[in-house]
């Protein structure tokens, strides 16, 4: 099932890299895509700077957790702070007059916090768990980051704007948790998710 | 078979059919919406701020006078829960009721986040700047304000603030600095320097086989009762401590004794006396306390101290007994022993038992002497304020200034003091909230609360040698416009020894130069800056000192005790018992969302007043639960609903103090009643203070009648079903027990 998923991923990857340096940028209705069963696109967000993920992902090769440092560390991701990304454009000269860059130090020189929109949000009785995921899939399982961010936030790497593209239901978490995962790169023993009630709703 | 062809039956798989779908659907996509909400990411945060992950800071509990360590849950710069320190002696790493609600005090919708100016006869926004000038043109060195024109109240107060405080006081050369709280230990005090010439002697409930506590809610109000409630944890392991409680009204701690007797409010002191009679007549005892002292225990045989207390004669035998079989033993007296007239007196009658049982040494002793003498706390008394009252009435002050206490809430209405404030010609509050004492003041205020402060305290019940507890701040200031009062205090006393004090930019510079010259006294070896990172992340110094020695001395003077404590009032016929309940103590928690709610531990009532009335007394005069009272002493009257209650003596009326605010916020403000306002000017003779539990007053029935909101089930009657199969303690012959 993993393999049809990457192949799955790869055509979108191989597709939409042809098509549009953006692909998602204008998406398709919501609801229009199915090719996990889950009728799960979001809507398009507005964002106070049209963040290229593309840029920065797959242009540059950053990995996903370089910006995102919780991710390894706690239930969240975390959206970078002001000061990291200053932090590299500083020194940046090339896109220094890019609009989206003004901008972002239009933010920093008035040390205001950037009010980005919730783009993967879940309810508040659900407490998904970055750390523990990251840490099975990423660092035991040496999988790449792109797959592994990926089974949840889809094909950031040739976004723009960050866009929904799973269903983040109960009934999606559950589809995977079934599923048999190895523990590690090394061993074959596999086990799936937990079911427990309590592991997400605290 | 229906017209329509569905039975009930087939209606009830459709409904159920119906009813797990919509159930699917509950777990299915849920209403987030994507885009809907907005995330703010830190622009430049403090290297450890993780988001998500919380971090634990060490700080002090500034809700009582504990003063116990603490540990605040900060995640995102944001302290979402306090904790237990248990580095801290006084805490044990445990936390109260009180303490958890410090962090609705730091997000309470009614702080105050502005200082204002009084403009007419309402309060207005003014800046900092103007309200800085203001202060500095009406008390500032150019204002020509001389010494005994000013006055500073506060409540009880320790540590490096208390030092600047009285630096401040010096450089204006005034000795007006009132230090006030409304339930003040004074008498209590008064009586232990008395008998053992210390404050307060340490209590060893943990060494004791027995306690008598005469009106003493050590695990409710008492002095520390973090720390008292695990001394009586382990008092209460095997083998099991025995707890007998002596009161008028039962308190949380009456609610856990094996025997608790009630006694008419005022006469502890005849009952102790009673005991000692008994105990005096065993061998054992004699020459254990002059010959004068046995001469005038002796005239209190069972039957006068039965007339005398309302409890019965047997009684007194049996508590006698107890404390002759289980030693070692500690007797304790509280707040209804001290406030009557006499009330150093009936202090001084129950510390006479400890002296015959040979307890001084055993379970009490002294503490350790601080060699910090300077941060050691200003205990508040009731006299102070009198003494401020009477000066603001004669037009001595051209300002005063308040902070940590809100007398006009407080202060009996007989004092006028509100009228005798509004003479001051420039008044002015530092508070968190407005309450009624900030509402009179020209010029208000707003200031840290305690997680946004830095500071120092140092309790004046200490469990072992001197604990020093720091307070950090547990995040930053959520309100641009509020100041450290550490920072206030630093600049006003800079204002006047400016080279004194020019080292100082502001009061967290003060105050780390002032811990690190700690250092040497704790033999810390490493750098400065080292033992202040770990003072900081330890949140206490240990001072240790080896516990004082006292021995108790006794007058036969000090026990003279009036024969007519329960003299009949035709007028005035019941005691007034002003409780004072563990989560409000004198009020100033009253706007807590937490604590309101939080039921009272002996009737679980919420979010109001009531008068507790025993149930002979409520039978003869037809009142039953919910019904509305008039409760007048000789300077007021309170409308307040019965609550009908056995644990209460039946010549008393018991109303809970801290509720029936004016103002301080949207959650206290008008909640209940005031017990405060009708209490009458009786004044304990020794000491000056008031004499809180000396108030007579009347009940009147109105008529009218309402529900009482309580947790409590139908206690009583158990809804006509024998769940428990009780017996009253009389039929019970618990004497044979306990």
């Amino acid at each position: 099932m993993i393999h049809r998923l990457l192949a799955a991923m790869f055509f979108v990857f191989a597709f939409s890299g042809m098509a549009n340096a953006e692909p998602f940028k204008w998406g398709g209705p919501i609801g229009s895509q199915t090719s996990d069963g889950y009728n799960a696109l979001g809507p398009v967000v507005q964002q106070p700077i049209e963040f290229p993920h593309y840029r920065h992902a797959r242009d540059m090769g950053i990995n996903c957790m370089y910006c995102h440092t919780g991710a390894r560390r706690g239930y969240v991701s975390v959206i970078p702070r002001i000061d990291k990304c200053i932090g590299c454009h500083q020194s940046i000269e090339s896109v220094r007059n890019k609009p989206r860059i003004k901008k972002l130090f239009w933010y920093w020189d008035h040390k205001e916090p950037i009010p980005w929109k919730k783009v993967n949000d879940l309810p508040d009785y659900v407490r998904f768990n970055h750390e523990r995921h990251i840490q099975r899939f990423y660092f035991r399982q040496n999988r790449p980051v792109r797959e592994v961010c990926g089974y949840c936030h889809g094909d950031v790497a040739n976004m723009t704007v960050d866009r929904r593209v799973k269903a983040l239901s109960m009934g999606w978490c559950i589809s995977c948790h079934e599923k048999d995962h190895r523990e590690n790169d090394v061993s074959m023993k596999t086990s799936h998710g937990p079911y427990e009630c309590w592991q997400c709703h605290k | 078979m229906s017209e329509s062809g569905i039975n009930r039956r087939d209606f009830l798989k459709v409904l159920g059919l119906g009813g797990s779908s919509l159930a699917l659907t509950g777990c299915g996509n849920t209403d987030i919406r994507s885009g809907d909400e907005v995330i703010m990411p830190n622009v430049q945060p403090e290297d450890f701020v993780v988001p998500g992950l919380s971090v634990y800071y060490a700080s002090t509990c500034r809700q009582c006078g504990s003063a116990c360590g603490v540990m605040g849950r900060v995640r995102e710069g944001r302290v979402l829960k306090m904790e237990g320190n248990p580095a801290s002696r006084i805490s044990g790493g445990k936390i109260c009721g009180l303490g958890q609600a410090a962090v609705q005090v730091q997000y309470n919708p009614d702080r105050l986040t502005q200082p204002m100016m009084k403009v007419g006869s309402s309060l207005q926004p003014i800046s900092w700047d103007k309200a800085m000038a203001l202060l500095d043109e009406k008390t500032g060195p150019k204002s020509g304000i001389k010494g005994e024109e000013f006055g500073f109240l506060t409540g009880a107060m320790s540590g490096h603030l208390n030092v600047l405080t009285q630096n401040y006081m010096e450089s204006l050369d005034s000795r007006n600095h009132y230090v006030y709280e409304a339930l003040s230990p004074a008498i209590s005090l008064a009586a232990n320097r008395r008998v053992y010439g210390v404050d307060q002697p340490r209590l060893h409930f943990d060494k004791a086989k027995l306690i008598v506590s005469f009106g003493a809610d050590f695990l409710g109000t008492g002095a520390s009762p973090v720390h008292f409630a695990a001394e009586y944890a382990k008092f209460r392991k095997a083998p099991r401590g025995t707890l007998v409680q002596i009161e008028p009204k039962m308190t949380m701690t009456g609610g856990n004794a094996d025997r608790w007797i009630a006694i008419i409010p005022g006469t502890e002191g005849v009952f102790a006396l009673g005991i000692a009679n008994q105990l005096l007549k065993h061998s054992e005892f004699t020459g254990t306390v002059p010959a004068d002292i046995v001469d005038l225990v002796s005239k209190y045989d069972a039957d006068t101290v039965s007339r005398i207390t309302g409890v019965r004669s047997e009684l007194v035998g049996h508590v006698a007994s107890l404390l002759w079989e289980k030693t070692p033993s500690l007797v304790i007296s509280g707040a209804s022993v001290e406030g009557h007239a006499h009330g150093v007196q009936n202090a001084v009658a129950v510390q006479l038992l400890n002296q015959i049982l040979g307890n001084v040494g055993k379970t009490i002793d002294g503490q350790a002497q601080s060699p910090f003498p300077q941060l050691s706390p200003a205990a508040g008394s009731f006299s102070a304020l009198k003494a401020m009252n009477e000066k603001m009435g004669a037009d001595e002050f051209k300002a005063v200034f308040i902070h940590g206490a809100n007398p006009v809430f407080t202060a009996p209405s007989f004092m006028g003091f509100r009228d005798n404030l509004r003479k001051v010609p420039f008044k002015v509050a530092f508070v968190n909230a407005l309450d009624e004492t900030a509402e009179e003041c020209d010029l208000v205020l707003p200031i840290f609360t305690a997680v946004e402060e830095f500071g120092s305290n140092v309790a004046w019940y200490q469990p072992e040698g001197v604990e020093i507890t720091i307070q950090q701040p547990l995040m930053n200031q959520l309100y641009p416009d509020t100041r450290s009062m550490g920072d206030i205090m630093l600049n006003l006393v800079k204002a006047r020894k400016a080279d004194e004090y020019k080292a100082w930019p502001d009061f967290f510079s003060y105050l780390k130069t002032a811990i690190i010259n700690i250092k040497p006294v704790v033999k810390y070896t490493d750098t400065d800056e080292h033992f202040w990172y770990d003072t900081l992340s330890n949140g206490v110094i240990h001072v240790d000192g080896a516990p004082q020695q006292v021995s108790a001395k006794f007058a036969a003077t000090d026990l003279r005790l009036p024969a007519s404590a329960n003299a009949q009032d035709p007028v005035y016929p019941f005691y007034l018992v002003p409780s004072e309940r563990h989560y409000f103590r004198d009020g100033r928690h009253a706007n807590c969302g937490w604590l309101q709610e939080s039921p009272d531990p002996m009737t679980t009532i919420v979010w109001d007043s009531w008068a507790e009335i025993h149930p002979k007394t409520a039978a003869s005069m037809g009142i039953k639960e919910g019904d509305w009272l008039e409760i007048a002493s000789q300077n007021g009257m309170l409308k307040v609903k019965a609550y009908v209650f056995p644990g209460i003596h039946p010549d008393a009326i018991s109303i809970p103090l801290g509720q029936g605010h004016e103002s301080l916020g949207r959650y206290a403000k008008g909640v209940g009643v005031n017990p405060f306002r009708i209490l009458n000017p009786v004044f304990e003779k020794d000491t000056g203070e008031l004499a809180l539990y000396g108030t007579r007053v009347s009940v009147r029935k109105t008529g009218n009648s309402e529900i009482v909101v309580k947790d409590e089930g139908p206690v009583n009657t158990q809804m006509g079903r024998k769940l428990v199969v009780t017996l009253p303690a009389d039929v019970a012959q618990l004497s044979k027990e306990i």
